[in-house]
C-alpha cells in the first residue's frame, strides 16, 4: 500500500455565483507522505483554502461545486462518502485549523468542553472521562489544565491558538491541515506556537498540510512545499528543492520580492501585475502575462506538472529547453 | 520639494473610462432579480396610481361617503364589485378611495419619523456618553409604551384627526428609527475612512453628513419599507378602535369596523377591506425583504 | 521659520486611556527626531503602541503629556481649526485598504477630496486632470477614475489611499501598517512606489509596522516599541548588526527564515504572553519575559540611553552585551 496518506487527483472545484463561475482550483494534483508536512504557498485567490476545504467536502455548496477529480485520503475516495461517513472523519482521522483564533472558539463554552466535545463525538467515553483527556490536551499545549474551565475571552489570541490546536489534536488524527495558523497572531507568538506544533507533529506523528504564504514560516516547519498559483500547483518538491534550486519563474518572484533580513536596501523586484481573476482566466499558461520568460507559446498552452527529479517538478514549458535555467542561477 | 507633477497628462486625451457601478446601482440590480420583490414592487405602484386617480374618478361626496338606504347591503354584483355597506355604499369605490388614507398616513408618519429618528440616533451614536444616554434612554421609555396607549392619550388629549393619528403613529416609528441610526453610526464612526476624513481636515459636520451617515443608509432603507407596512396594520387598528381617522372617511380599519356587525351575512363588507390590507402589506414586506438582500454587501470574491 | 534639519521633534510623548479595568499606559514617555527626507521605522508587536503613536502625531488623538514640534511649530496644544491648516502637510496612510476607503465614493471623488476640502485646485476639468496625475504617479491605470472601491483589490485600493495622502503635497506621510494586509507580490510593489516617491519628492516617513524584515528594508533609523515605550532605538543597518535590548533579540529570532539547508542557531525564544498595558508598575516592563532580569530591573523603569553613536538602549544591563 502506498505511504500516500493524501492524494489529490486533477481536482477541479468552481464557485457558481450568479455573476460568474469563479475557477477556484484548475487541475490540482497534490500528494502527501504519512508523518510528513507539505507547505502549500500561494497568495490570496491561489486556491489554498478552497483546496483544504475540498479535502473534507466542506466547499461550501451553493455556490461551490466540485465538478472532477478524486481526493484518496489514507486509500479512500473522499468526494464518494456520504455525508455520515464524512462526520465520522471530520476531527477523527482529519483535523483542520483556521487562521483567525478570534472567532474560532465558541464564546459560550468552556475552553474544556469544547476540546471534550471533539472528543465525546468520536470515541465512547463518559463525559467526565473526556473532560480529563481535554485537560491532558492542554497541557500537551502548555497551558495549565486548571484554565479548562475558564472562558475563550479569557485568553490571548496565542493561546486561543493552542487551544485550537489542542482541539484539532484530541483525536489524534492522521491528518492535519491547518490553514494560515499563525498568520494573525504576533511574531513571538508566532514563534512559540509554530515550536509548538513541531514537536506536537512529532510526537503525535501526523502528517500536515500547512497552508501559508509565508516561505519563513515554511522553511520552519515543512519538508515538502507545493507552490499553488491560479488554481493550480506550478512547482512541488522538498524544501531543499524549492529553496535552493527554485524552478518556477513564480517561485523566484516570490523570492524576490520578499525583504528578508539578509538582503541589503536596493529596491525589490516585485512580480509585475496581477493574479488573474479566476472569473477569466487565460487560455494557456496563467502566469505568462506576468512571467518575464514567457514566450508565444506559452499563451496558448497551460503546462501541465513534469518531473525533474524524484521529488522535483514543475509545471513550465521554459524547461522543455534543457539547458533553461532561472536568473537567480544564471551568474553562476 | 517639488509638487507632484511629473506626467503628461492633458484633458484633452480621451481617457476610456471603465464602465463602473455604485453600490446603489448594483444593490439595484441584484433587487430586480428578486421575483417576490418586483412582484411587491409592481403591486404597490399600482396601488399609488389608484390612489392618485381614485381623486378624480369617484366623486367624494356621491360615490365614497354617499349614503343610500335603498341599496344597503347588496352583494358583490355587475353594478356593484364589491357590494354595498350597511348604509348602501358602494364598497368598490371606497376601497379604492381608501388606500389615499393608507399611503398618506404610511408614507408621511414613516417619513416625519425617520427624520426625527435618525437625527436623534445619529446624535446619540456619534457622540455616546451623556448624550447617547438621554436620548436612548427617552427612546426606551417611548419604544416600551404600546403605539395605542400612545394614540389614546393623544386623541382623549387632542381629538380624533387624521393629524393625531399621524402624530401618534411618528412616534413608534422614530423610535425604531433611533435605534437602528444610532447602531449603525457607532458602527460606521470607528472605520478607518472616517479616521481619514478627519486627516484630512474635514470638519466634524462633514464627516458625519458627508460620510457616516450616507453608509448607515442601508438599515435605514429596509426599515422604511417594513415599518410603511407596519405602520398601516398600526393605523387600521386605531382606526377600528375609533380613535384613527372619523368616519365617514373610507379608512380600511373603519371599513372592517363598521362592517363588524354584519358579518355573518354580509362578510364581504369586512373580508375586501381586510384583504386590502393584508396585500398592500404583504407587498410592502416582500419588497422591504428583496431591498435588504440585495443591500446586503456580501461581495465575497 | 528656521528651517531646521528636523522636521519633527517629539519629547516624552505620552497618552493614557481611562478603563474601566484602569489606565491604559499606551504610548509612555516616547521622543525621537526625525530628519527631513528621512524614513523612521517604528516596530513592535500589538499593543506596543505604534499605531496610537502616529495617531497623535497627527493629532488625530489628543496626547496626555508631551511636546510635539512639527516644522519649527509646537503643535502640542493646538486646536481642531489650527491643525485644519497643518493638515496639507502631514498626511496618514491607512492599514486596511478595504475599511479606509469610503465605499459610497469613486475614485475620482476619493482622490479629489482633499484638493477640493483646501481648495488647491479649482474647477472640475482641473481637479480631473490633477486627479489622473495623481493616478499616474501611483501607478493606477487610469482607467479606473470611476471606478468604485469594491470592485478593485487591495493592492489598487491601497494606491487610491496613497495618492489620496499624495494630493494635499504633505511633508510628513505616517504610514501604519500600509503593506500588511496586502500579498508578497503585491506588497513589493507598494514598497517600491512608497521609495521611489520618497526619493523624487523627498517626504519624511513614518513607517508603523511589525514586520522586521519590511522595516529594516524601508528605514534609516528604527525605533523598537514595547508596551507603549521605545527600548531600543538606531540606524537600520546597526539595530540588525548589533540588536542590544533583550526584547530586540527576541524579536529578531522570533522571525522565521526563508532560508532551508544552513544550520539554524538554537533560537532562543521569548516566553510568556505580553501583558496588559493596563495599570503598569514603574519597573522595566520587559522584566516578566526576560532572561537577563536582575534586581535592578524592578527598580523603576530604564530610560534610553545613548551606549553607542547614534544607538538608544532602555535597559540597566546595555553595557553588559556591548562588545
Amino acid at each position: 500500500m502506498s505511504d500516500l496518506i493524501l492524494d489529490i487527483q486533477d481536482l477541479v472545484v468552481n464557485y457558481e455565483t450568479d455573476d460568474g463561475i469563479v475557477h477556484a482550483v484548475n487541475g490540482l494534483n497534490l500528494q502527501l507522505e504519512k508523518k510528513k508536512t507539505l507547505g502549500l504557498v500561494g497568495e490570496t485567490g491561489a486556491g489554498k483554502t478552497t483546496t483544504a476545504l475540498s479535502i473534507l467536502n466542506l466547499v461550501p455548496n451553493p455556490p461551490g461545486v466540485i465538478r472532477n477529480g478524486r481526493i484518496i485520503l489514507d486509500g479512500e475516495d473522499v468526494l464518494q462518502k456520504s455525508p455520515k461517513e464524512l462526520q465520522k472523519m471530520r476531527g477523527n482521522d482529519v483535523a483542520m485549523i483556521f487562521q483567525d483564533p478570534m472567532t474560532a472558539l465558541n464564546p459560550v463554552m468552556t475552553v474544556g468542553e469544547q476540546i471534550a466535545e471533539s472528543i465525546l463525538l468520536h470515541e465512547n467515553v463518559t463525559q467526565a472521562e473526556a473532560f480529563e483527556r481535554a485537560k491532558e490536551m492542554l497541557r500537551q499545549v502548555g497551558i495549565p489544565d486548571s484554565r479548562a474551565y475558564d472562558y475563550p475571552h479569557q485568553f490571548s489570541g496565542g493561546m486561543r491558538q493552542r487551544v485550537v490546536i489542542a482541539i484539532a489534536l484530541a483525536c489524534n488524527p492522521k491528518l492535519l491541515i491547518a490553514d494560515e495558523p499563525t498568520t494573525a497572531l504576533d511574531v513571538t507568538i508566532q514563534a512559540q506556537v509554530l515550536e509548538l506544533m513541531k514537536e506536537l507533529i512529532r510526537k503525535y506523528e501526523m502528517a500536515v498540510l500547512l497552508i501559508t504564504h509565508d516561505l519563513g514560516v515554511v522553511a520552519e516547519v515543512c519538508d515538502e512545499v507545493a507552490v499553488i498559483y491560479a488554481g493550480k500547483v506550478v512547482e512541488k518538491g522538498t524544501a531543499d528543492d524549492i529553496f535552493n534550486h527554485t524552478l518556477h519563474p513564480y517561485t523566484e518572484g516570490l523570492f524576490n520580492s520578499m525583504p528578508n533580513l539578509k538582503k541589503k536596501g536596493e529596491d525589490l523586484e516585485p512580480i509585475k501585475g496581477m493574479m488573474p481573476d479566476p472569473m477569466n482566466l487565460p487560455e494557456g499558461c496563467a502566469f505568462a502575462e506576468r512571467c518575464p520568460y514567457a514566450s508565444d507559446a506559452c499563451l496558448r498552452v497551460n503546462p501541465e506538472l513534469r518531473k525533474v527529479s524524484d521529488t522535483h517538478w514543475v509545471a513550465c514549458r521554459a524547461y522543455e529547453d534543457e539547458r533553461f535555467q532561472l536568473r537567480r542561477y544564471q551568474h553562476a | 520639494m517639488s509638487a507632484v507633477t511629473k506626467s503628461t497628462v492633458t484633458t484633452a486625451k480621451p481617457v476610456t473610462k471603465m464602465k463602473s457601478r455604485s453600490q446603489g446601482q448594483e444593490a439595484w440590480r441584484r433587487l430586480k432579480k428578486n421575483k417576490g420583490a418586483m412582484l411587491g414592487l409592481a403591486f404597490l405602484i399600482l396601488l399609488v396610481v389608484v390612489a392618485i386617480i381614485s381623486g378624480y374618478i369617484f366623486d367624494y361626496e356621491t360615490d365614497v361617503i354617499g349614503i343610500n338606504p335603498a341599496e344597503k347591503l347588496q352583494k358583490p354584483s355587475a353594478q356593484h364589485w364589491f357590494g354595498t355597506d350597511n348604509l348602501g355604499r358602494d364598497i368598490f369605490a371606497r376601497v379604492l378611495y381608501g388606500s389615499r388614507y393608507s399611503l398618506v398616513i404610511g408614507v408621511g408618519s414613516v417619513f416625519i419619523g425617520l427624520v426625527i429618528g435618525v437625527l436623534c440616533g445619529a446624535l446619540a451614536g456619534y457622540y455616546g456618553g451623556m448624550v447617547d444616554q438621554v436620548v436612548m434612554r427617552i427612546n426606551d421609555m417611548l419604544y416600551a409604551v404600546p403605539n395605542i396607549m400612545i394614540a389614546v392619550v393623544i386623541v382623549s388629549l387632542f381629538g380624533t384627526s387624521t393629524f393625531n393619528l399621524l402624530l401618534s403613529l411618528c412616534v413608534t416609528v422614530a423610535t425604531a428609527f433611533t435605534r437602528i441610526a444610532r447602531a449603525s453610526v457607532m458602527t460606521i464612526r470607528q472605520q478607518e475612512f472616517v479616521e481619514a476624513a478627519y486627516a484630512m481636515g474635514l470638519p466634524t459636520w462633514k464627516v458625519i453628513f458627508k460620510h457616516i451617515l450616507p453608509n448607515c443608509l442601508s438599515p435605514i432603507i429596509v426599515q422604511a419599507t417594513l415599518s410603511i407596512g407596519t405602520t398601516i396594520i398600526n393605523a387600521s387598528s386605531l382606526s377600528f378602535l375609533g380613535i384613527g381617522i372619523p368616519s365617514p372617511a373610507p379608512e380600511w380599519g373603519a371599513m372592517l369596523s363598521e362592517g363588524r356587525n354584519f358579518i355573518r351575512n354580509s362578510g364581504y363588507i369586512c373580508v375586501i377591506p381586510g384583504l386590502a390590507i393584508m396585500f398592500t402589506v404583504l407587498a410592502l414586506n416582500l419588497l422591504g425583504d428583496g431591498v435588504r438582500d440585495a443591500l446586503d454587501p456580501k461581495l465575497k470574491k | 521659520m528656521p528651517d531646521n534639519k528636523y522636521l519633527l521633534e517629539v519629547e516624552g510623548l505620552t497618552k493614557y486611556f481611562n478603563t474601566p479595568a484602569g489606565l491604559l499606559h499606551a504610548v509612555d514617555g516616547v521622543s525621537f527626531k526625525i530628519e527631513r527626507g528621512k524614513t523612521l521605522g517604528i516596530v513592535g508587536e500589538s499593543g506596543c503602541g505604534k499605531s496610537t503613536t502616529g495617531r497623535t502625531i497627527l493629532k488625530l488623538i489628543e496626547p496626555t503629556a508631551g511636546k510635539i514640534i512639527f516644522d519649527g511649530q509646537d503643535i502640542t496644544h493646538y486646536s481642531t481649526k489650527q491643525m485644519r491648516k497643518l493638515r496639507t502637510d502631514m498626511q496618514m496612510i491607512f492599514q486596511d485598504p478595504f475599511s479606509s476607503l469610503d465605499p459610497r465614493q469613486s475614485v475620482m471623488q476619493l482622490i479629489s477630496e482633499p484638493l477640493i476640502q483646501h481648495k488647491l485646485v479649482r474647477g472640475k476639468a482641473a481637479i480631473e486632470k490633477k486627479t489622473l496625475e495623481l493616478m499616474e504617479v501611483v501607478g493606477l491605470a487610469q482607467r479606473f477614475i470611476n471606478s468604485y472601491p469594491h470592485e478593485l483589490d487591495g493592492g489598487r485600493r491601497q494606491r487610491i489611499g496613497i495618492a489620496r495622502a499624495l494630493a494635499v503635497n504633505p511633508k510628513l506621510i505616517v504610514c501604519d501598517e500600509p503593506v500588511s494586509a496586502l500579498d508578497v507580490s503585491i506588497q513589493a510593489q507598494i514598497l517600491n512606489l512608497l521609495k521611489q516617491l520618497q526619493r523624487d519628492l523627498g517626504f519624511t516617513y513614518i513607517f508603523i509596522t511589525h514586520d522586521l524584515s519590511v522595516v529594516k528594508y524601508f528605514s534609516d533609523d528604527i525605533a523598537v516599541m514595547y508596551l507603549g515605550q521605545m527600548v531600543e532605538k538606531a540606524p537600520a543597518e546597526d539595530l540588525f548588526k548589533e540588536p542590544i535590548h533583550p526584547y530586540t533579540r527576541a524579536l529578531l529570532a522570533a522571525v522565521p527564515q526563508p532560508v532551508v539547508g544552513e544550520t539554524r542557531p538554537q533560537r532562543q525564544l521569548i516566553r510568556g504572553e505580553i501583558p496588559s498595558p493596563v495599570n503598569l508598575p514603574d519597573e522595566c516592563r520587559f522584566n516578566k519575559r526576560c532572561d537577563y532580569v536582575c534586581d535592578q530591573c524592578k527598580k523603576g523603569n530604564p530610560t534610553l540611553q545613548e551606549v553607542r553613536p547614534n544607538h538608544f538602549v532602555a535597559c540597566t544591563r546595555a553595557h553588559e552585551w556591548l562588545e
